[in-house]
């Protein structure tokens, strides 16, 4: 508690205004955005004078010279911060100033209802078996799925005993929760095209009558999933465009949930002699860290291995995603694999700068001139130095996305060629031969999450300092 | 020929045309890597992974041609 706790709240406000003032000069202009930052700014300087202030005026010892100046220091600085923040409240948007100001008190609230919450008797009793806290953020995630679609699919339940196929299909689903509005979008899909289930995997196959999909406006075609589903039986209203908008976003935070939730079982109260969870998040972490720690060494492997390991988990869960009926891969979009490759770029970049200096990060990127021909060469390493860093995002997202993209297009099209075998019976089924791509597909998910995490590392290995890494080498061939 | 046309024909042969080259660059590391192991079946485990990255950046030239293709077919219809 105390001082601990501020700087504990500065940092996670300076992380959160950051991305909440990108996303809000994404979708409500740069200037909004950056009101927002300035709002936040403004209000972390004001607290951090404001404990300048009281830890002076508090200390013991009396008023000292040295803590009297720093108490006036922290005045005058006040002053100074209310005539700019009158400045700024002349020249940028007042709302979303008043925004980014709240965003620390929000997060001092939030940290402290978190705070009690985890001590009180009702979480522990809550957590203390996994079952339990598996069935209470189950029962979270239902209750978030039914809310939102149930508004609008409430009244259309009742088309379910017009066609039982429909409901077949969707009572596999009802594993997943969201049994009403899926069956009420199943019903919605079975009026529109012919209703080509794959009812052996709970799949929807596309077949000729795509309405089911949501995906004429797109173009592409794909397995109808939750989000899509909903979508199309909403369609016109303005959250479902939002919705279908979103798509791989909301995938990529409920595997990210769904990886969370899965570490957090395993790892609670832990057993001298593991059991099944235990035992197998304990041998991937294991596995993983060796690997890591055996291209990194043992000292740079510990800093970075919670990165890459959480990268390969992550990605891992994201490309089978798709394998699951109903559900998505979030990296079959390129949008989110960008993302990831780009975390990845500035990552390392940051670790380039912090490791070997800002003269040291140049003298990287200038090919470590040493000698004459070294900097002769030197204008010329530098644009393919340059470019080579720019293109390490580009390839990272684009052979992730390609790779994953590429076998649910696979599937996608064999599932459709199964489903046309069978067309001449007029019936709502197809021979499920999609299904021999499931072990390739995990084949490549398995291997493009791998490479991901193997580039990623060899990344980060080439920006540290090479005279360490020469030296480890040579000791291991001592020992 | 219209442009159409034109991409029609370029986009399937561009992605066989990168394939060839592609399926070549497999070949000769799968022959490296497995000559290695052979003469050295002690250090498999450094070889594969070494090879599983360069078959990765080798297979990578295949998929630019595949996206370039999911960038420009919505163009042929």
């Amino acid at each position: 508690m105390g001082l601990d706790f501020l700087a504990r709240v500065r940092n996670f406000t300076i992380a959160f205004a950051v991305v909440a003032g990108i996303v809000t000069a994404t979708y409500a202009g740069p200037l909004s955005g950056l009101g927002l930052l300035a709002g936040a700014a403004w209000s972390l300087v004001n607290l951090a004078l404001l404990e300048i202030l009281v830890v002076a005026l508090i200390t013991p010892g009396g008023a000292s010279a040295r803590a009297l100046k720093r108490a006036m220091w922290a005045l005058g600085g006040m002053a100074a911060l209310f005539a700019a923040g009158a400045w700024l409240l002349f020249h940028l948007s007042p709302l979303w100033l008043v925004a980014g100001f709240s965003a620390p008190f929000a997060v001092i609230a939030l940290k402290a209802f978190s705070r009690a919450l985890l001590e009180s008797p009702a979480w522990r009793a809550l957590v203390r078996s996994p079952w339990r806290a598996t069935a209470a953020v189950g029962a979270l995630i239902l209750a978030a799925w039914w809310l939102v679609p149930a508004g609008s699919l409430g009244q259309r339940a009742g088309g379910d005993a017009a066609h039982p196929e429909a409901a077949d299909s969707a009572g596999v689903t009802g594993a997943h929760g969201d049994s009403a509005g899926v069956s009420a979008a199943g019903a919605e899909a079975g009026a529109h095209g012919e209703a080509v289930g794959g009812a052996e995997h709970g799949e929807a196959a596309p077949g000729e009558g795509q309405a089911a999909a949501g995906a004429e406006d797109e173009g592409s075609e794909k397995f109808p999933n939750v989000i899509t589903l909903i979508v199309a039986a909403n369609h016109g209203a303005p959250w479902a465009h939002t919705l279908h908008f979103l798509e791989p976003i909301l995938f990529a935070f409920f595997v990210g949930l769904l990886v969370c939730a899965t570490g957090f079982i395993a790892s609670r109260n832990p057993k001298m002699i593991p059991g099944g969870l235990q035992n197998g998040a304990e041998m991937l972490v294991e596995k993983l860290y060796e690997f890591v720690g055996g291209i990194l060494g043992p000292e740079h492997g510990k800093r970075f291995f919670p990165l890459i390991g959480s990268l390969f988990v992550y990605i891992f869960a994201m490309n089978l995603f798709g394998i699951l009926p109903l559900m998505d891969s979030p990296t079959s979009n390129l949008n989110i694999t960008f993302a990831l490759g780009l975390t990845v770029f500035i990552y390392v970049q940051y670790v380039g700068i912090r490791s070997l200096g800002i003269v040291g990060y140049v003298d990287h990127l200038l090919g470590n001139p040493r000698s004459v021909t070294g900097w002769v060469l030197a204008p010329l390493l530098l644009p393919i130095h340059v470019l080579g860093e720019l293109a390490k995002p580009i390839s990272l997202s684009c052979r992730l996305f390609g790779n994953i993209f590429g076998e649910d297009m696979l599937m996608v099209g064999f599932a459709a060629l199964g489903v046309g075998m069978l067309s001449f019976t007029h019936l709502p089924v197809g021979v499920p031969i999609h299904a021999i791509f499931f072990p390739l597909a995990l084949l490549t998910s398995g291997l493009q999450a791998f490479v991901f995490t193997v580039l990623t590392t060899i990344y980060i290995l080439l920006m540290l300092p090479h005279e360490e890494h020469a030296h480890e080498e040579e000791a291991q061939h001592a020992h | 020929m219209d442009f159409q046309a034109a991409l029609a024909l370029g986009l399937p042969l561009g992605i066989g045309i990168a394939a060839i080259g592609s399926g070549v660059g497999l070949g000769l590391i799968g022959q490296g890597a497995m000559q290695g192991i052979a003469r050295q079946p002690e250090a498999t485990g450094k070889i594969q992974i070494n090879m599983i990255i360069i078959a990765a950046l080798a297979e990578a030239l295949t998929i630019y041609a595949f996206v370039a293709l999911l960038m420009l077919n919505k163009k042929i219809g």
